[in-house]
């Protein structure tokens, strides 16, 4: 798609071929030959791509210069729900170890982050840790290990009994943290949630910048971060061997694939992002209960990574913004749909609608679009890249 | 990788332009300050007076929404009243445009809190204990002066929070110095909610029950009809108390009481305020056994007191169905028009204002409202807190339901306890 710039790509020589097989060149108006391993796994493999993303990033960080308080947000949930559906991704989209129990991984985030940052003078167990990285990093960790934990579970078991020994995890994880009422505020409860803080700064609070403008810059900084760390590691070794593993677990031990060892890779990682996002996922409500993480979180995640698109990173990111904005669209469809109610005592009202919508949307993207909104972008792609010899 | 920069810096230049271009509503209305704009209220009475708008998080659909429906509807009636009256200086009040419901559950709480608090002055209604302190952190932050739905020992502790009335664990205290001194009770039971409102009961009761050396049995309690209760009335049994204090909602209160009574049961059952709802006298089985066995503990007189306030609020209600919950949504009202009064005699009309009117205010000339000695949030905590309990028995024929079977007093427990020290359910 660009001109080369450099002198020595600018004809076609065979000495200049050798040279593209070390040093891989783009070949004006032929975006999709690629010429080199290295090109092929590129973090952008297209010059487009790169454009693409960055133009993105961009737009997304002027948008609280634009946006409402209240949709601002619903996209800063997105972003922290995106970063425990990349998660979630790994484990079950890339390495293809279906996994229920994600919601005890982010609730284990979240009380740990609760506990490191909490007041140390008050009513929970608190140990006054401000430093922001140190209590995100810390849930990540806590969680990290329980995953590890959990993860030779993966390495005896596969598929549906996996998926609910994983199941199992999720009621344990209830138990305790109801229970936990030092650490988590118990049942019916709860306590307050890690504050988010930059320097002196708290970002819960109206400065400058309201409390959303801030809450929404400090979590797309940190989606960006865990986003590439995560398409780094699936076009490694990792991410290939994590591949294996899924396609074909047998033929991936005879390859030479250590199989307890990549499964429980994948579980700790996962896990490590469910930690970020329960640490992060409670920041601008301020507070959390332990009845949160239950089941349907974990559906919730599933259905993130179903409707985006298994097995890719921006299919994660895609669903977890389409389920944060969900109640959103809902609420806009009395406009559209005027016998659509927005009241909680007249039928049918969008309260209604939005629940059966999230079915709706799971059973449509499994029938029609198994590969998800990722799929439909694809497509999307492919059709104009082929314009207008489109068929 | 020229064209690249270049083209990138033509996508920012327009989406910049984009975002900057029409620029979003920063401002927080006309007013002064957040939650007062000079445009009148929705539904103003003059529609040349400014509007102050206060936030509402109650429970409209939970556990509790026999409570938070009549106490939004008692507040509203206030509310209307007072903006027929000519309204509080330049301004009428709005308690409906931010009417939330919480359903009872403290994230939910939380986040309804964020949604509403740039656009409110103050909170008229947070419904729930640990609803309240779910949102209590945020509120200070901001100097948000809120009016809770719920009774809990911790709130003359902040200064921030605008109680009424005596705490769940004080009436409990009161509660089993009644059972001892009067029922000749040795042994008390507590069945309650788990979280701060239940927790406030029992562990009233339990200090009581020390100080009286009679037994103490801790019933933990959940949400839920009959089948959940069983266990809890087995474990009553077990204990086999004289008297057994309630701290619940009205539906596992009824459901304890009748599976107490289905078993012989003779003793008092004493319910803290909220387990009482007019809408039990519907279960005409039960009727007999509420009768015999139930008392609910309150610092609040029932509809048909004999008060000025009473009467004005009764013409207010016209014919909405009576309820005590009206009452005193009704009643709370006066507090928070005490706070606002101050506020802009004080010329600052800001949270700030608020703040400080309500720390200044020593008590609030309620009608008849509220029990004697309410609103002083001055004095010292341990000397402000009210510590008198009444108890009212059920008579189907009074309009709420209940009337007062027992008058006001305060028991030995309670009268030296020292509530200036930590709310009694973080000792639970």
């Amino acid at each position: 798609m660009t001109t080369p710039t450099d002198e020595k790509t600018t004809s076609f020589s065979g000495h200049q071929l050798e040279e593209t097989t070390r040093r891989p060149r783009r070949i004006w108006g032929r975006p999709g030959l690629v010429t080199a391993y290295a090109q092929d796994m590129a973090f952008f493999d297209t010059r487009a791509k790169l454009v693409a993303v960055c133009a993105l990033v961009a737009i997304a960080a002027l948008m609280p210069l634009q946006l409402e308080d209240d949709i601002l947000k619903l996209l800063a949930t997105g972003f922290v729900l995106a970063i425990g559906a990349i998660g979630l991704n790994l484990v079950t989209g890339y390495a293809g170890q279906v996994s229920l129990g994600h919601a005890f991984f982010v609730g284990v985030g979240a009380v740990t982050a609760a506990v490191l940052n909490g007041d140390p003078d008050g009513r929970r167990l608190g140990y006054g840790i401000t430093f922001l990285p140190a209590w995100m990093l810390g849930a990540g960790l806590v969680a990290a290990v329980c995953g590890a934990i959990v993860a030779p579970l993966a390495t005896r078991l596969r598929g549906l009994y996996l998926a609910i020994v994983t199941l199992g995890l999720v009621f344990i994880g209830q138990y305790i943290f109801a229970e936990w009422r030092e650490g988590t505020g118990g049942r019916g409860v709860g306590r307050d949630a890690a504050v988010p803080t930059l320097g002196d700064v708290d970002l819960t609070v109206n400065g400058a910048y309201t409390e959303e403008q801030k809450l929404y810059w400090l979590m797309l900084v940190i989606l960006v971060i865990f986003a590439v760390l995560a398409r780094n590691l699936v076009r490694s070794k990792v991410g290939r061997a994590f591949a294996a593993v899924r396609d074909r677990d047998i033929a991936a031990g005879v390859m030479g694939v250590q199989l307890g060892r990549y499964k429980l890779l994948a579980f700790t990682i996962s896990s490590f992002y469910a930690g970020v996002c329960g640490s992060l996922l409670y920041a601008a409500d301020g507070h959390f209960s332990p009845d949160e993480f239950n089941l349907g979180m974990s559906v919730l995640f599933i259905a993130m990574i179903l409707i985006g698109g298994a097995g890719t990173i921006s299919g994660s990111i895609m669903g977890a913004m389409l389920l944060a904005l969900l109640p959103r669209i809902a609420s806009e469809l009395p406009g559209f749909f005027p016998f659509i109610s927005d009241r909680s005592t007249e039928h049918p009202n969008i309260f209604e609608v939005e629940t059966a919508l999230y079915g709706v949307l799971i059973i449509a993207f499994l029938l029609f679009e198994p590969r998800g909104l990722y799929g439909i972008w694809h497509r999307i792609r492919t059709y104009w890249k082929s314009f207008p010899f489109s068929y | 990788m020229k064209r690249t920069a270049t083209r990138l810096g033509v996508a920012l230049a327009v989406a910049s332009l984009l975002m900057t271009g029409c620029g979003r509503d920063d401002d927080n209305g006309s007013g002064a300050a957040p939650g007062v704009t000079d445009e009148p209220c929705p539904e103003a009475v003059d529609k040349e007076k400014g509007c102050i708008y206060l936030g509402v998080l109650s429970d409209f659909t939970g556990v509790f929404k026999g409570v938070g429906v009549p106490f939004s509807e008692g507040q509203k009636a206030f509310w209307k009243k007072v903006n027929e009256d000519g309204g509080i200086g330049d301004y009428e009040v709005d308690v409906t445009k931010y009417a939330k419901d919480s359903a009872y559950d403290p994230d939910k709480h939380a986040q309804l809190f964020g949604e509403i608090q740039d656009d409110i002055l103050a909170v008229a209604q947070s419904l729930g204990t640990a609803h309240t302190n779910a949102i209590l952190g945020d509120a200070e932050k901001e100097d948000i002066v809120i009016a809770p739905a719920s009774l809990a020992s911790s709130w003359q502790l902040v200064d921030n929070v605008l109680e009424v009335g005596s705490n769940y664990c004080g009436d409990a205290m009161n509660s089993v110095d009644y059972a001892v001194d009067e029922l000749g009770a040795k042994g008390v039971a507590v069945a309650h909610f788990p979280g701060d409102y239940g927790d406030d009961a029992a562990v009233g009761a339990k200090v009581a029950a020390e100080a009286r050396g009679i037994d103490f049995t801790d019933v933990p309690s959940e949400p839920g009809a009959a089948d959940k209760q069983a266990s809890v009335v087995a474990g009553i049994l077990k204990a086999d108390p004289d008297v057994v204090l309630v701290a619940t909602g009205p539906i596992e209160m009824a459901s304890i009481v009748g599976g107490l009574a289905q078993k012989g049961f003779t003793g008092k059952i004493i319910g803290s305020i909220p387990t009482w709802n007019i809408a039990l006298l519907g279960e005409k089985k039960l009727v007999p056994a509420l009768q015999a066995l139930y008392l609910q503990a309150t610092s609040f007189q029932t509809w048909e007191a004999d008060t000025p306030g009473y009467e004005a609020m009764r013409a207010a209600a016209g014919e909405t169905p009576p309820s005590d919950w009206y009452a005193l949504g009704y009643g709370s009202g006066y507090v928070m028009q005490a706070v606002i009064e101050k506020a802009i005699e004080d010329d600052d009309l800001t949270r700030e204002g608020m703040l400080n009117a309500a720390k200044s205010l020593d008590g609030v000339e309620s009608e008849g409202m509220l029990p004697e000695g309410a609103a002083n949030y001055a004095g010292d905590p341990n000397d402000a807190v009210i510590r008198e309990t009444a108890f009212n028995a059920v008579d189907p024929t009074t309009a709420s339901g209940v009337k007062q079977e027992v008058a006001p007093f305060v028991g030995p427990t309670a009268k030296d306890h020292d509530f200036s020290e930590s709310a009694c359910y973080e000792q639970y």
